[in-house]
């Protein structure tokens, strides 16, 4: 894995895209490392019932994608400190997700390279499913 | 915007908000962290490969962030708001201290922060903002994840 210092990036920097098109096999590995049997993310016949055309992504499962996306980036000596996500429509398993990082702030706080971004998750429809920010530590070359 | 509460109206267990139960203990097994890396289609050594995460910067296996969502926990205290047809999740807030390693013992505590209402043009919303506090068995915050849950009526 590549590592990325705080000298490489600045404010405006794109982080990603990380392109994913999660599988209903990852969907239902996902539920059974969880345990859950909520029916809208394990049944089509439930989700069609509430409202959804099958199956949807729990949150928990888009947002891990995002998890990813920062820990990739950040490198073994880089550290995904905060994420904050807003859950704004639902992801099925075939949709293709883009998930996309903005630098927004760099600064240093007790001696901590903080990184500030925007990031989300945007379908092929072009809607953003997930939206929020992050805060990443980097570390210094020197 | 109208100058009355819409929370007045409301009823909820009030006697709970801001008080911690135990929600449960979880031991980080490699089973688990492998299982759920590749369920989310993650690459990092550092979740898949006891080797290299062995000689990297914390000389063992740890879990991505989000590992937390795959622990099963008790529910935890119920604010029973009476409100609403319908809920989903509105949004997390996660804060994430040192990483869950392999082997670790977590202790999970949970509260309910605050419950809030919004009326806005589709109505009145009401949100329950949950906080889960994950420690390790060395009794550090680990993850700290606050957790927004909205219900709304949809028949108005």
């Amino acid at each position: 894995m590549n590592q990325i210092y705080i000298e490489d990036v600045d404010l405006g920097d794109d982080v990603g895209p990380l392109v994913l098109e999660p599988t209903r096999d990852q969907l239902n590995a996902f539920t059974k490392v969880w345990g859950t049997s909520v029916g809208r993310f394990t049944s089509d016949e439930v989700a069609k019932s509430e409202g959804f055309t099958g199956v949807i992504l729990p949150g928990n499962m888009s947002m891990a994608f995002l998890g990813q996306l920062l820990t990739e980036w950040c490198g073994y000596e880089g550290k995904l400190r905060r994420l904050d996500v807003d859950f704004r429509r639902s992801i099925q398993p075939g949709d293709k997700l883009n998930c996309t990082g903005i630098i927004t702030d760099i600064e240093v706080v007790d001696q901590e390279n903080q990184v500030t971004l925007d990031v989300f998750i945007e379908t092929q429809k072009g809607e953003r499913a997930l939206q929020g920010t992050a805060m990443v530590v980097l570390p210094s070359k020197s | 915007m109208s100058s009355v509460d819409p929370m007045d109206s409301i009823e909820f267990d009030r006697s709970i908000i801001g008080i911690d139960y135990d929600v449960g203990h979880h031991e980080v097994t490699e089973e688990q962290v492998i299982g759920f890396a590749n369920a989310i289609g993650e690459t990092n050594p550092l979740y898949l490969d006891k080797d290299a995460a062995n000689n990297g910067p914390y000389g063992s296996l740890i879990a991505p962030p989000a590992y937390y969502t795959s622990i099963n926990l008790e529910p935890g205290p119920d604010p029973k708001v009476k409100f609403g047809t319908t809920g989903f999740n509105a949004s997390q807030h996660c804060e994430f201290y040192e990483p869950m390693k392999v082997g670790d013992t977590i202790t999970a505590k949970a509260q309910v922060a605050r419950v809030y209402a919004k009326t806005g043009r589709t109505g009145t919303l009401v949100f329950t903002v949950r906080r889960t506090t994950y420690s390790n068995q060395h009794e550090r915050v680990v993850t700290m994840v606050e957790s927004s849950f909205v219900l709304r009526d949809m028949s108005q």
